[in-house]
C-alpha cells in the first residue's frame, strides 16, 4: 500500500523502478539461432562421410602407431631384398669381368 | 569434406615417407654390407651351394686361368692397336687391314673358346645341377649380349628390306 502510494506520488521514483524492472535487450538473431538449435536437436544425426570414418581412424594414435611401424617393417624387408638383388649382381658381374674380358662381351 | 581429406592426404604422405625412407635406408646398408670387392669368388660359394673343398677347386682353376686370360686379352688389345694402326686416317680397308682384321678376330675366337673351357671345367668341379647352372648363366652372360645385339640388328634389317 505504502509502496503504490509512493510510486503514483513520486514519478521520478517510478520511472526508476520501470528502468530496473526492464529486461536486457537481447542479442542480434537470437530467436533464430534458438530454432536452429531446436531443429537440430530433433533432427536425425547425419550419417559420417567414409573419409571422415577413414579421417578419425588415422587420428587414432594406436592405429596411427601400428601403421607407422607396419610401413617401416616393410620398408626395411624390401629395402633388404632388394639390397641382397642389387649386390648379388654386383659380385656376379665383377667374376664375370676377372673372367670374360670386356673385349668379348 | 575439406578436413577430413587433408587428414588423408597428409597421413599417405608421411605413409609413404616412412616405408620410402627405410627401404632406401636398408637397400644402402645392405648393398654396402654385402660387398666384397677384393673377392671375386665368395659369391660362387653362396649362390651355387659349394662345399668348402669344392669353393678350393674353383679357386684353383680361377687362378690357374686368370694369367692366360691376362695374356691373351694383352694380345688382343695389341692386334687392336696394330689395326687402328693399319686404318691410320683412310676410310678404305686394303688387304693389309683385312688381314689385320682377320687376326683380330681369330684371337677373339680363341679367347672366347678358352673361356668357355675355363666354364666347363669350373661347372665340373660343381655338382652336377648347380655345375649345369652356373654354365647356362655363364654362356648368358658372357656371349649373350653380342647374340642379342645380332638378332636386333638382323631383325632391323629384314624391317628395312620389307621397305
Amino acid at each position: 500500500m505504502k509502496k503504490e502510494n509512493q510510486s503514483s506520488t513520486d514519478p521520478r521514483l517510478g520511472e526508476l523502478l520501470r528502468e530496473a524492472r526492464m529486461a536486457p535487450g537481447l542479442p542480434p538473431g537470437f530467436q533464430q539461432n534458438v530454432w536452429r538449435r531446436l531443429e537440430d536437436a530433433e533432427a536425425p544425426a547425419r550419417p559420417a562421410s567414409w573419409l571422415e570414418v577413414l579421417a578419425n581412424l588415422v587420428l587414432r594414435p594406436r592405429f596411427a602407431v601400428t601403421a607407422a611401424a607396419v610401413l617401416l617393417l616393410a620398408g626395411i624387408l624390401a629395402g633388404t631384398w632388394e639390397g641382397r638383388q642389387v649386390a648379388r649382381q654386383d659380385a656376379r658381374m665383377n667374376y664375370l669381368a676377372s673372367v670374360a674380358p670386356a673385349t668379348l662381351r | 569434406m575439406g578436413r577430413p581429406l587433408i587428414i588423408l592426404l597428409g597421413a599417405v604422405a608421411l605413409g609413404a615417407a616412412i616405408f620410402a625412407g627405410s627401404y632406401v635406408t636398408a637397400r644402402r646398408a645392405t648393398v654396402v654390407c654385402c660387398a666384397r670387392p677384393a673377392d671375386d669368388l665368395s659369391w660362387l660359394q653362396t649362390e651355387y651351394h659349394l662345399s668348402d673343398a669344392e669353393m678350393a677347386r674353383v679357386r684353383a682353376l680361377h687362378e690357374g686361368y686368370r694369367p692366360k686370360c691376362a695374356a691373351m686379352c694383352a694380345q688382343i688389345a695389341a692386334k687392336q692397336g696394330e689395326v687402328a694402326a693399319a686404318l691410320g686416317g683412310s676410310t678404305k680397308v686394303t688387304a693389309a687391314t683385312q688381314a689385320k682384321l682377320n687376326e683380330l678376330a681369330a684371337l677373339r675366337a680363341q679367347c672366347q673358346a678358352q673361356m668357355l673351357e675355363h666354364f666347363a671345367a669350373v661347372s665340373q668341379a660343381m655338382p652336377p645341377a648347380e655345375g649345369r647352372r652356373y654354365l647356362a648363366e655363364m654362356k648368358q652372360l658372357a656371349l649373350g649380349g653380342q647374340a642379342e645385339m645380332e638378332q636386333s640388328m638382323s631383325g632391323e634389317m629384314g624391317h628395312e628390306q620389307h621397305h
